[in-house]
C-alpha cells in the first residue's frame, strides 16, 4: 500500500468516560478529497486532531509519505505539510489579513545587517499572488475584524497554503456559511484538489460529500464502520451507515391550520451595548398552528429578536403583543407565565445550569410555584416526580436518573431536557433558536418531530435557524433577516432555497 | 486507589477537607522540624491551649474548662464570619470585606450600646445583635448595589470599603473613645457584652460565650435556606449561571442584593460577637484577621454551612492555641496564621483533587472494560 500519502493505523484514543477512537485505520491517497462522515461524538474531530498533532494517540501509528511520524504539537504536523482549518477560526481580529497569514512565520529580514525588520510589503504581494492562484479573493490589508465569515475562512485556507501545506484538514467548514458561500467553498476545495493538494473533510452533511468527496470513511461511536467510494454509495446508504439504522429525511407535515394571531411584533428595534441598532424596525405576526422561521446568517440580529420577545433584551422601540396584550413592560417571568416558552441558542450558557442536577434543571420553569414549593419552601417529591415524568416522556438518557449532574450528560440529551422542559409548559408561543445545533441526525429527527407536534397542538412557533434545510423543511412562513432588518416575508412554499439564500446575503429584490 | 474512590464517592467533600488538613499538618511538621522543634509537642500544646487536652499546671481560678470556653468564645465569631462568606459565595460573589463589615458593626454597637450604661442586659444584648444585623446588612447591600448599578466588582469595592471603615472607625476611636492606658477603645459595659464574664463554675472563673448559640442557630438557618427554600435555590442558580438565571426569570439584581445583604448581616453578627464578646475592645485602624480566616474556613468546609462549624474548629485550634504553644515550644505565634494560610492553599485545591481522582477512576474503569472485552474475544 505504498500509494498513501497519510496512513493512520490502529489509532486508539481514550478520554475520561469515552473511547473517542477505537482501533481506527484509514489511508488517504495523494490528491483526493477524503471525507470523514459521522454524527457528533463519533470521533472524527479527535482523529483529525491526532493527525494535526493536537492530541497524541494512546495506541497506533501515523505514517506520512511512508515515514512513521510522532507529532507532539501542531508545529510538528505543520512541518510535515499538514494544515487544518478549525471549526472556530483562530485569527487575531485587530490584525490585517496578511498579518494573520504570516503570524508565526514572519518574513523577517535584517536592515543594516542587524535590525530585525518585517517586510510586510513583500508578504502582501506574496499573499495577493497566492490568492489569485487558487481563486481565493482577499484584500491582504483588510482587518480581520471588518471582513465576513466566508472571507475569514479563505484567510484560514491561505494560511495553510502560505505555510506550504500539502495535506489540508477542514473541520465542518460549511457550518457557518450560506448556500452560495458553500458552493463557492466547494469550488475552492475542487481547485485545491486539481492543484495536487490532499483534502480531508470532516462533516456530517452527506450532500456535501456527494458533491465533492472521492472517498468517505464512516465513523460511529469511535469505531470505523466502513470506507466507501462516494460515487458508488447513495445518500440514503451513507446516512444509514452513519446513524446505524434507517433514517427518514423529511418529516410528514400536516396541512396548515392557522388560528388567530398569537404573537405580533410591531416595528421592533433593539440596540446592543454600543447603542447600535442590531434589530431595526422588524414586524411580523405568528398565528396559532404556524411555524414562522427566521432565516439569516449568524449574527444578523436573530438572537436579539428572540431575547427581546422573551424579555432578556430591552426593547428600544416598537411593540411585542402576545394574545392581543402588549407585553413590553413585563419581566421575564411574567412573560413566561403569560405563555412563552423559549429554547435558547446556547444550551450551557443560557438554557441550563450545568452544575445542578437534571431534576433541578427540568424544574426551572416550575420551582417557584405549587406544588414544587409552598410559601417559599421547596418540596422534594414534586421535583423528582416531575423529572421522572419528563425523562420518560422525552427519552432523556441520564446515568443517575433525576440526580444526574447536567454537565455530565451529552449535548443531545441536554437539548432533550431543555426542549422537554419548555414544551411541557404548553405555552401558546414557543421560540426555538437553533434547536438542532450540534445534534446528530437521530436527535435532529426527534426535535423536528416535536416542533411539528407542537404546531399541530396549535402553538405558534418562532423558529430561528442557520440551517436552511431545517427552515425549508419545517416552516410555514419564512422571514429573511439581514443586518437586523427583515428583507422578505413570504409563505414557505412560494420560496426556493436559492431565493432565501440570496436574501440572506442582502440582495433586496430580484 | 483507596483515595480516588473516596474522593469520587458520596462524601467526597469531607474527604477533600480531611486530606487538606492532613497535608497541612505534614507541611507544618516540616516547617517545625526545620526550626528544630518537635511537631508532635507543638501540636499537643495547640490543643492544650484550647482546653482540649489538660496542661501540666494551671494558675488560680483557671483550668481546662476556662481554656475551652475561651476557645469557644473565639470560635463563635469565626463560624459566623465563615457563614457570611458562604452566603455570598453561593451567589458567586467573593465577599472579602467581611473584616470591614465586622469592624463597622462592632464599632457601631460599641458606641451606641456598649457605652450606654443606662441599658439593662435584657435590652442591651438584643439591641447589640440588631445593630450588628442592620449595620452589616446595609454595608453588604451597598456592595451588592454598587455591583449591579455601576458594575463595580465586589472584590474591588470590599477592599476599598475595608480601608474606609478601618480608618474612619480608627479616627473616631482615637478622637472620642480611646482608652489612654491601652490605646484601644474603651471597654464596653458588661450588660452589653455577648460574653458573660466572671461566672463561677466550681472554683473556676469562666466566660460563657452567648455568641456560640447564635452561631449554631445561624448555621442551621443558612443550611436550611440553601437546602429548602426558593430564595436559596435562586441564589445558588445565580451563583452558578447568571445568564441562565436571567433566562429563567429570576430577578438577578435583586438576588445579588439580597445575598450580599445577607452576607453582610451575618458578618455584622460576627462583628458584634467578636468585639462585644471576644475582645471587648477595638484596636483602632486594625481589621480583624478573622475576616480573612473565614475564607479558609468556608473553603475547608466545602462551602457547607454545617461543615464550616467543624472547619472553624480546626482553624480556631491553631489561632487560639498559638499563645500557649508559643510559650511552651518557643515558636512565634504568627505560625498560626502561616498554618491557616497553608490550609487555605490545600483546601482550594479541592476541586483539582476531585478531578484527578475522577480521571484516575475513569481510566481504570476504561482499562478494565477493554481488557474484559479482549479477554472475551480470546
Amino acid at each position: 500500500m505504498g500509494d498513501y500519502i497519510v496512513e493512520m493505523r490502529h489509532i486508539t484514543k481514550r478520554f475520561p468516560g469515552i473511547i473517542a477512537n477505537d482501533d481506527v485505520s484509514i489511508g488517504i491517497r495523494k490528491g483526493e478529497v477524503y471525507a470523514l462522515l459521522g454524527e457528533n461524538g463519533a470521533g472524527k474531530s479527535t482523529l483529525m486532531s491526532i493527525l494535526f498533532g493536537t492530541y497524541e494517540p494512546d495506541a497506533g501509528e501515523i505514517l506520512v509519505r511512508g515515514q512513521e511520524v510522532h507529532f507532539h504539537s501542531s508545529t510538528d504536523a505543520a512541518a510535515c505539510g499538514i494544515g487544518m482549518v478549525h471549526q472556530h477560526f483562530k485569527l487575531v481580529e485587530p490584525f490585517t489579513i496578511a498579518e494573520n497569514i504570516v503570524l508565526g512565520v514572519e518574513p523577517e529580514e535584517k536592515r543594516l545587517g542587524v535590525l530585525p525588520w518585517m517586510n510586510m510589503k513583500k508578504a502582501n504581494r506574496q499573499i495577493s499572488e497566492l490568492s489569485k492562484e487558487y481563486g481565493l479573493e482577499v484584500n491582504p490589508t483588510d482587518r480581520i475584524g471588518d471582513v465576513p465569515v466566508s472571507v475569514r475562512q479563505r484567510v484560514e485556507i491561505l494560511k495553510m497554503l502560505y505555510r506550504g501545506a500539502e495535506i489540508m484538514i477542514f473541520d465542518e467548514p460549511t457550518a457557518v456559511l450560506t448556500p452560495q458561500e458553500i458552493d463557492f467553498l466547494l469550488q475552492i476545495i475542487d481547485n485545491l484538489r486539481r492543484n495536487g493538494k490532499t483534502i480531508l473533510l470532516i462533516t456530517h452533511k452527506i450532500a456535501e460529500i456527494k458533491r465533492i468527496a472521492d472517498r468517505c470513511a464512516i465513523l460511529r461511536q469511535g469505531k470505523l464502520i466502513d470506507i466507501r467510494d462516494v460515487a458508488d454509495a447513495s445518500t440514503q446508504e451513507l446516512a444509514d451507515l452513519m446513524v446505524g439504522r434507517q433514517v427518514r429525511f423529511t418529516q410528514e407535515k400536516t396541512a396548515p391550520n392557522f388560528g388567530e394571531p398569537v404573537l405580533e411584533v410591531q416595528h421592533l428595534t433593539v440596540k446592543n451595548e454600543h447603542k447600535f441598532d442590531v434589530v431595526k424596525d422588524v414586524s411580523f405576526t405568528i398565528r396559532s398552528g404556524e411555524i414562522f422561521a427566521i432565516a439569516g446568517v449568524s449574527g444578523n440580529g436573530q438572537g436579539e429578536i428572540a431575547d427581546a420577545i422573551a424579555g432578556l433584551a430591552k426593547i428600544a422601540d416598537g411593540n411585542v403583543i402576545l394574545n392581543g396584550k402588549e407585553i413590553n413592560d413585563l419581566n421575564v417571568r411574567e412573560r413566561c407565565l403569560s405563555g412563552i416558552s423559549y429554547i435558547p441558542e446556547d444550551r450551557q450558557e443560557t438554557g441550563t445550569i450545568p452544575d445542578m442536577t437534571l431534576q433541578e434543571n427540568l424544574s426551572l420553569r416550575e420551582y417557584f410555584r405549587e406544588p414544587f414549593s409552598r410559601k417559599g419552601i421547596l418540596k422534594q417529591d414534586p421535583f423528582r416526580d416531575y423529572a421522572e415524568k419528563l425523562i420518560g416522556k422525552y427519552d432523556i438518557r441520564c446515568a443517575q436518573g433525576p440526580d444526574t449532574i447536567l454537565r455530565s450528560m451529552s449535548g443531545g440529551n441536554q437539548q432533550k431536557a431543555i426542549v422537554g422542559r419548555e414544551i411541557e409548559e404548553k405555552s401558546r408561543l414557543i421560540i426555538f433558536v437553533q434547536p438542532t445545533r450540534g445534534l446528530d441526525i437521530g436527535a435532529i429527527e426527534n426535535v423536528h418531530r416535536q416542533i411539528l407536534e407542537e404546531r399541530e397542538r396549535g402553538a405558534a412557533i418562532l423558529l430561528i435557524s442557520l440551517e436552511l434545510d431545517e427552515i425549508m423543511n419545517l416552516a410555514d412562513t419564512i422571514g429573511v433577516l439581514y443586518r437586523g432588518e427583515i428583507l422578505k416575508i413570504d409563505s414557505a412554499d412560494r420560496m426556493t432555497t436559492q431565493e432565501v439564500g440570496r436574501y440572506m446575503m442582502g440582495v433586496k429584490e430580484a | 486507589m483507596f483515595l480516588s474512590r473516596r474522593l469520587t464517592g458520596k462524601y467526597a467533600s469531607l474527604w477533600v477537607s480531611l486530606l487538606a488538613i492532613l497535608m497541612t499538618l505534614a507541611a507544618a511538621s516540616i516547617l517545625l522540624l526545620a526550626m528544630g522543634k518537635n511537631p508532635l509537642i507543638a501540636f499537643r500544646s495547640f490543643l492544650q491551649g484550647c482546653g482540649m487536652i489538660p496542661k501540666e499546671n494551671y494558675g488560680g481560678g483557671s483550668g481546662m474548662l476556662t481554656d475551652l470556653l475561651d476557645f469557644l468564645n473565639y470560635l463563635a465569631p469565626l463560624i459566623l464570619a465563615s457563614l457570611a462568606f458562604i452566603a455570598a459565595f453561593k451567589a458567586g460573589l467573593f465577599n472579602i470585606g467581611i473584616a470591614g463589615q465586622m469592624l463597622l458593626a462592632g464599632f457601631t454597637a460599641t458606641v451606641l450600646v456598649g457605652y450606654n450604661k443606662g441599658l439593662s442586659a435584657v435590652v442591651a444584648k438584643p439591641l447589640v445583635l440588631l445593630i450588628g444585623l442592620l449595620v452589616g446588612g446595609m454595608t453588604g447591600a451597598l456592595i451588592g448595589w454598587l455591583k449591579y448599578r455601576f458594575n463595580i466588582h465586589e472584590v474591588v469595592s470590599t477592599i476599598m470599603l475595608n480601608y474606609i471603615i478601618s480608618y474612619l472607625t480608627g479616627f473616631f476611636i482615637n478622637n472620642n473613645y480611646v482608652d489612654m492606658m491601652t490605646r484601644n477603645s474603651k471597654v464596653c459595659s458588661p450588660d452589653s457584652r455577648l460574653t458573660l464574664t466572671n461566672i463561677m463554675i466550681g472554683d473556676l472563673k469562666c466566660k460563657i460565650p452567648l455568641g456560640l448559640i447564635i452561631a449554631i442557630l445561624i448555621a442551621l438557618l443558612v443550611s436550611f435556606l440553601f437546602r429548602k427554600t426558593v430564595l436559596g435555590f435562586e441564589i445558588k442558580a445565580v451563583g452558578q449561571n447568571r445568564r441562565c438565571s436571567e433566562y429563567t426569570g429570576i430577578r438577578v439584581n435583586r438576588t445579588i442584593l439580597l445575598s450580599m445583604g445577607l452576607s453582610g448581616a451575618i458578618a455584622g453578627l460576627a462583628g458584634v460577637a467578636y468585639y462585644l464578646g471576644y475582645t471587648n475592645t477595638i484596636i483602632p485602624k486594625t481589621l480583624p484577621g478573622m475576616g480573612y480566616d473565614s475564607i479558609s474556613v468556608a473553603l475547608l468546609g466545602s462551602g457547607a454551612p454545617i461543615g464550616s462549624i467543624f472547619a472553624a474548629i480546626v482553624v480556631s485550634v491553631f489561632q487560639q492555641g498559638a499563645n500557649y504553644m508559643s510559650s511552651t515550644v518557643g515558636v512565634a505565634k504568627e505560625i498560626a496564621s502561616l498554618i491557616t494560610g497553608i490550609l487555605l492553599l490545600f483546601a482550594s485545591c479541592g476541586n483539582y483533587m476531585k478531578y484527578k481522582a475522577a480521571r484516575k477512576m475513569q481510566l481504570a474503569e476504561d482499562l478494565r472494560r477493554t481488557e474484559g472485552k479482549e479477554a472475551k474475544a480470546l
